[in-house]
């Protein structure tokens, strides 16, 4: 992967990198400062872990930092300054990092680096060096980079990616066969911790095409809209809750130059996206699927025409990328024929070698199957699934506890987690449901509750991130249980459905 | 006419915003809002449509950048 990023450099100087904040960087500004953030880690990080933190801003220092890491061989971990110094504190403890790139950082944050003598390098005041492009000399089985996701014991999980893991991914996207050059416009709409952010810069740099990242200081969909538009943009891979913001103006909507419209991270709905169709006329839509663990995506799904298969109105989500293999599972961890459902279990060149430093954990969610002499690893995704006669698969839900807010994964116990440490209390549940635009939102019910919601708010915002924070709390007299003497989620769920 | 429009909108915004105290001025923007976010923002601009009985262009709401282009555009439709 960097091998095409350094191409392009050497080959498109003149032409724009990154558009950011209505501004244009050209291949040469981007490889200067890539050079200069790779000359001060190579002489400054020493850490055990080969980690180094990038504070995140939506600005040409944040992704340079993202190469400049990956060019000193070593790899990133993406640090959110908006979440709360908790949560990022245990990020840095957990990759043991010594040293963190930031265009800027807030007291708060500055103070916790000093104390716990992590370096921290202003990406926006390095020198002008030489441009070094030089590929770094290391294993592919170094990691690229480190994410972190909800998880519910209260402490965030880390996924590590490594260099085979990416570059399986970026030789399975490439093979899919887009039309993609230099003259090509790529949406980058995510928060740099979400990996569908990578896919978004990534793959446009390795061809000399040009990222036009969504500024967060905008209402997100309109700021979306404003590049499609204005920028004619050609390549976008979205979130489908940003076309539940857009649907009441889709008959506004005309984008001509858009070539591919993909959409992950949530379920696609069939009548929103046929909906969507009309918009982008001359637009490949497509479905694509994949967790953190299994590298950006690895199951695509053209959605040609009102033929397009749905399992309860969610889009198929297609077959396997040609690095990746996917099974339907029993509860046994037995191979399931077509149609049956179960768990949805991946195996192959994209997939994580397991949690970081988490065995337990490791335990849960990876599984061998021995074919023909080969251990293969499987990782449990958690979605239900099956694959009718085509081999191709269709998402049913989640097997477990886990929500999607926005596209980001969130373990509801984990802000039952934080909700019972403040309120000293065992019942709380957070219940996710869907509201009457489509989206998802959580609301936390917690028994009995007499304290003031405004301090527990206060709390949760000092442990979660934006996205996790409930949109309100209700308190309730008695939790309803079911017939195992559970609570019943359910039951709590309908009672609130009700209220709202 | 524009006092009247913030009158109006006052309580709109605090609602959908849960500020109780929030003061509605020509430079308000979602920077200065801490629940300003998508949904809120889709919620506002529906409530706003209703309450005025006005409907909003795509391109209109993109080109807003603050409440005194809210304003400003609910002026103009209501002349």
């Amino acid at each position: 992967m960097l091998e095409f990023i350094k191409k392009s450099c050497e080959k498109f100087p003149e032409r724009n990198s990154f558009y950011i904040n209505d501004q244009p960087f050209s291949y040469k500004t981007l490889s200067g400062k890539i050079s200069a953030i790779r000359l001060s880690i190579e002489e400054t990080d020493q850490s055990e872990t080969n980690l180094v933190g990038v504070l995140l801003h939506d600005d040409i220092e944040t992704y340079a930092a993202v190469f400049g890491i990956l060019f000193a061989g070593k790899g990133f971990v993406p640090i959110n300054p908006e979440v709360p110094l908790d949560r990022n504190a245990s990020i840095i403890e957990q990759s043991e990092i010594q040293t963190i790139l930031a265009s800027k950082m807030d007291a708060e944050l500055k103070e916790y680096c000093i104390s716990n003598n992590i370096s921290v390098i202003n990406s926006a005041e390095l020198k002008e060096t030489p441009i070094n492009l030089e590929l770094p000399n290391i294993s592919d089985e170094s990691i690229a980079y480190l994410l972190f996701t909800s998880g519910s014991t209260g402490i965030p999980k880390g996924v590590p990616i490594r260099r085979k893991n990416l570059n399986a991914f970026i030789d399975a996207f490439f093979a899919l066969g887009y039309q993609i050059d230099e003259n090509d416009k790529f949406l980058q709409m995510f928060e740099l911790t979400f990996d569908l952010s990578i896919m978004s810069y990534m793959v446009p740099l390795c061809k000399g095409a040009c990222v036009y990242t969504v500024s967060p200081e905008q209402i997100k969909y309109m700021a979306i809209y404003s590049l499609l538009e204005d920028h004619e943009i050609t390549f976008a891979l979205m979130v489908p809750s940003i076309l539940s913001y857009l649907k009441p103006y889709f008959d506004d909507i005309r984008l001509e130059k858009l070539k591919y419209s993909l959409f992950c991270g949530e379920a696609l709905y069939k009548d929103i996206a046929e909906d969507w169709k009309n918009c982008v006329p001359n637009a490949l839509l497509q479905n694509v699927y994949g967790p953190t663990e299994a590298t950006i995506f690895c199951l695509t799904y053209d959605i040609n025409s009102s033929d397009s298969k749905e399992y309860n109105g969610i889009l198929c989500i297609g077959k396997p990328m040609k690095n990746v293999e996917a099974i339907i599972v029993d509860e046994n961890l037995k191979s399931l024929s077509s149609t049956q459902k179960g768990e949805l279990c991946l195996y192959g060149s994209q997939n994580t070698a397991g949690y970081w430093k988490n065995p337990e954990k490791n335990k849960e969610a990876f599984f061998t199957i021995t074919e023909n002499g080969l251990d293969k690893i499987y990782y449990k995704t958690g979605d239900l699934a099956y694959f009718d006669e085509n081999g191709e698969f269709l998402y049913a839900g989640r097997i477990d506890n886990q929500v999607k807010i926005d596209g980001f994964r969130v373990e509801l116990s984990e802000i039952e987690h934080h909700a019972r440490e403040f309120t000293k209390k065992t019942n709380a549940v957070a219940i996710a449901f869907q509201n009457n635009i489509g989206n998802t939102q959580i609301v936390l019910c917690i028994e009995k509750f007499t304290e003031g919601e405004e301090e527990l708010m206060t709390f949760l915002k000092t442990k979660l991130p934006v996205y996790m924070i409930p949109s309100n709390v209700q308190s309730l007299d008695v939790f309803p249980l079911n017939i195992n003497g559970k609570i019943d989620r359910k039951a709590i769920k309908k009672q609130i459905e009700s209220t709202l | 006419m524009e006092n009247e429009i913030i009158e109006k909108l006052t309580p709109i915004f605090r609602k959908v915003f849960k500020e109780p105290a929030l003061e509605v001025t020509a430079t308000l923007s979602a920077n200065d809002v801490e629940k300003w976010d998508s949904l809120s923002h889709l919620i506002l601009i529906s409530t706003v449509e209703s309450e005025f009985g006005v409907k909003f262009k795509l391109k209109e709401l993109v080109a807003m950048k603050n409440a005194g282009d809210l304003i400003k555009l609910i002026e103009t439709k209501l002349q």
